[in-house]
This record gives C-alpha cells, structure tokens and sequence, in this order.
C-alpha cells in the first residue's frame, strides 16, 4: 500500500516537473520569434504548446535513454526518483525566478544522483554512464550549436546582403515560424520523453514494469505529454526576455538562423538517442547567430552567467535531491516522508505564488514580471 | 560501470546537425531571394527575370519542404 502511495507521488511530481519544463523552456522554442515579431507572444506560445504535445508522441528511443546507464536500477527506489525530481524542480523554478535559461535535463539528471548517491553510495551511479551520456554531449550540444547557427547566419548576410531588408527581414520572419514550428516539435520529442522516462523508471523500481527494456505505458505518453504542453502554454515570459533580446538584439535572419541551428542539433540528437539540452542547444544558437555577426554585439557577461548557471544546474540539483532524500528517510521507508515533502512544498509554492498572483499574473503574462 | 562513449554517434552529430542546419539555410534563403527579386522583376515588366527568379523560390521551398520532412521522418523512422 505505501509502495503505491509513494508511486503515485512520484508520478504527480514527475508531471509537475514536466510542467515546470516546459515553461521553462518555452523560451528555447520562441523567444526568438518574439523577438523578431515573427509571431505575436500568444500566438507564439500556443503554437509551440500544440507542437510540444504533437512531439511527445513521435519517438520513445529519448526515453529509453533516461531510464537506463546513470544510475543502478537495482538500487534506485521511489523515493530516490522522488528526492530526484524535487531537486530537478527546484532548480527549474529558481532558474525561472532569475530569468537564467538552464537544462532541465541537467537538473533531472543531478537530482536522481545525489538522491540514488545518498541512498547507495557511490556504486548507485555510473560516473561513465553520467560522463558518456550525458556530459559529453550536453558540452557539444551547444559548441556545435553555435558553429552551426554562425555558419548559417554568414551565410544568408552572404545570400541576401544586397537585397532591401524590408521583404528580406518579412522573408526571414516567415521562415521563423516554420524553423520555431520544427524547434517546439523537437522539444516535446526530446524533453516529454524524460519525463516518460523518469516515470517508468518508477514503475520498474516498483515492481509495475518489468524487462531489460520497459516501454512507457500509453497513459505515461498521454500524461508527459499533456504537461509538457500545458507547461509551454504558461510560458516563461522571464526567459523569453533573456533568450529573445537580452543575449543578443536580433534581426529576422539570426533568429532564423538560431532556431534553425537549435533544431537542427536537437533533431539529430533525438535521432541518435542523447537526452540532448534543448536549452544549451538553442542558447549556443543564440551565441552563434550573434558572435559570428559581430563579437560585441553579445552580452558576454550575461552570456557567462548562464554558463555559470549550467555548471552549477547538475551539483544544485544534485545536493537538493540528496537533501530531499536525507529528509524523507527520517520518517521511515513509507509513504510519510514523500507525503510530508510534498505537502510542504505546495505549501511553499502556493504561498509564493500565491502572493505574486495578488500582484499580477506570474507566468502567464507576456508582460516582464 | 556501462559501455564505452558511444563516438560514432557524437561524430555523426558533429557533422550531421551542421549539414542539416546548411541545407535548411540555403534552401530558405533561395525561397527570399527568389520571391524579393521576382517582386522587383514584375514591378519592372520583366517577366522573364520573374519567372526565373519565382522558379529559384519555388525550388528552395521544395528544398526546404524536403529538409524537413527528411528529418522528420529520421526522427519517426529509428525507433
């Protein structure tokens, strides 16, 4: 009975982080649309929501992924999946508070660590697996992000340089909502299916699934999906600032030639399986379509504090789930610990948001809050 | 510990997300040069040149049409 209490925490905890995912990277999808006037926000966000849902359901390999090679199956419980997913959730949320775009994947992937570290030891984690899968490709993620997004913005100024900006930069605008369009479609292929992951990664660990390969069940798609896509509709106006006009102020062609770039990376990752940052990819896009413009049109020590921002995403992450996991093992191996957690967490977060609300909308506004 | 890097796919990522990226931009810059120098042509009465340059448009569109229906169909065909 407490096995499936705890199970049913984790599933609702796996589905606010995919919330919490999707406003936060609402921004990677169309900030840059916003920021050209290629797309007004609402359209923007609704669009990117409907994509997001679309791309949940496209391929499943991303999710197989997640659940398998960070860490020992064989010593994560519930409870270390749900120490995980707080951590991830609260780095999303302070994150989002700051207006710092980072990996939500990062923060996934660090709060089940430090809470299967805490639970097993350092046996619990496969430091290769963590370097070979995700490390390694979330550092190329957004070096080839930005040589790709540079390139292309050399050359279309090479292409279209002589011709009058007006229907250039209407051109390009045009293009932005198809290549937005491609990126939303790619983050909910992508990033939905962490969420899918992390959930049947709870439902081996309680003994519901089984297999050297479990599927997510239809309702864990149907689910991730929906939330993610919920999530991305809220928007994450604070981000969208940062992305769309704080890195860098862009014209049509460099938010296409970003969001192209960002696509491109995330699609062909997709392809091979990493469970690829959507956030790294598109915000080296950003850098690239900037810097290969001109270097100082980039706000490099804007541009630093996200980097910073990156590095601490897998350790914060990490020392908050370990923390959660301390915590919840104070009350046993039941149900109580989770429950009391999560009791107090929505507390917490009602009283914050709770509080901002009487002053305004805080996520659902276009207005910078 | 698990399998070592898997480096074929990270090079396949090196080089194939840059072409993709390439292709998709040429394409859709062959779709704005077209259509803005058709645009002109027209306004200038000189239908051949507009007609040549709406081909030139009309072909980067199919190119990028292509781009992303291929990688759409990498994403749904690798299960």
């Amino acid at each position: 009975m407490d096995s499936d209490i705890i199970l049913v925490i984790v599933v609702a905890a796996a589905l606010a982080f995919d919330f919490t995912n999707g406003f936060h990277d609402t921004a990677n999808a169309v900030a840059t649309s916003i920021s050209t006037r290629a797309l007004a926000p609402k359209t923007a966000v609704t669009l990117a929501a409907i994509l997001n849902f679309v791309g949940a359901f496209i391929s499943l390999k991303v999710a197989a992924t997640v659940a398998s090679g960070i860490v020992d199956a064989e010593l994560v419980t519930t409870t270390v999946i749900f120490a995980g997913l707080i951590g991830a959730i609260f780095w999303n949320v302070l994150t989002w508070y700051f207006g710092l775009p980072s990996s939500s994947s990062h923060a996934l992937i660090g709060g089940v660590v430090g809470a299967a570290f805490t639970a097993g030891g350092a046996e619990a984690v496969f430091g290769n697996g963590l370097i070979e899968k995700v490390i390694v490709p979330a550092l190329v993620a957004p070096v080839v992000a930005f040589l790709a997004a540079a390139m292309a913005i050399l050359i279309t100024y090479r292409m279209v340089g002589r011709l009058r900006p007006g229907p250039v930069n209407r051109g390009y605008r045009l293009g932005q909502i198809a290549s937005a369009s491609l990126l939303s479609l790619s983050h909910g292929t992508n990033d939905a299916q962490k969420t899918m992951g992390i959930i049947t990664l709870a439902l081996v660990a309680n003994g519901t699934l089984s297999g050297p390969n479990p599927e997510p069940p239809t309702w864990v798609v149907i689910s991730a999906a929906t939330a993610i896509a919920l999530g991305t509709y809220s928007g994450g106006w604070r981000i969208i600032r940062t992305m769309g006009s704080r890195i860098i102020k862009m014209d049509p062609a460099q938010g296409f030639a970003a969001q192209s770039g960002g696509a491109a990376v995330l699609l062909t990752a997709a392809h091979l399986g990493f469970p690829l940052s959507t956030t790294h990819s598109i915000t080296g896009a950003v850098l690239g379509a900037g810097a290969a413009k001109r270097l100082s049109a980039v706000r490099w020590g804007l541009a630093g504090n996200i980097v910073i921002a990156w590095i601490l995403t897998l350790p914060a992450a990490a020392a908050v789930g370990a923390l959660t996991y301390g915590v919840s093992r104070i009350f046993g191996t039941g149900a109580l610990g989770p429950l009391l957690i999560s009791v107090s967490l929505l507390a917490v977060l009602a009283a914050v948001f709770g509080k901002r609300l009487r002053r305004g909308p805080a996520l659902t506004s276009p207005v910078d809050t | 510990m698990i399998s070592a890097i898997d480096t074929d796919a990270l090079l396949e990522l090196v080089w194939a997300a840059p072409l993709a990226v390439l292709a998709v931009t040429v394409a859709w810059s062959m779709v704005v040069i077209g259509a803005t120098r058709a645009s002109e042509a027209r306004r200038e009465n000189r239908s051949s040149a507009a007609a040549l340059n709406m081909l030139l448009a009309v072909a980067g569109g199919a190119l990028f049409a292509a781009a992303v229906v291929f990688g759409l169909l990498v994403l749904t065909a690798k299960r």
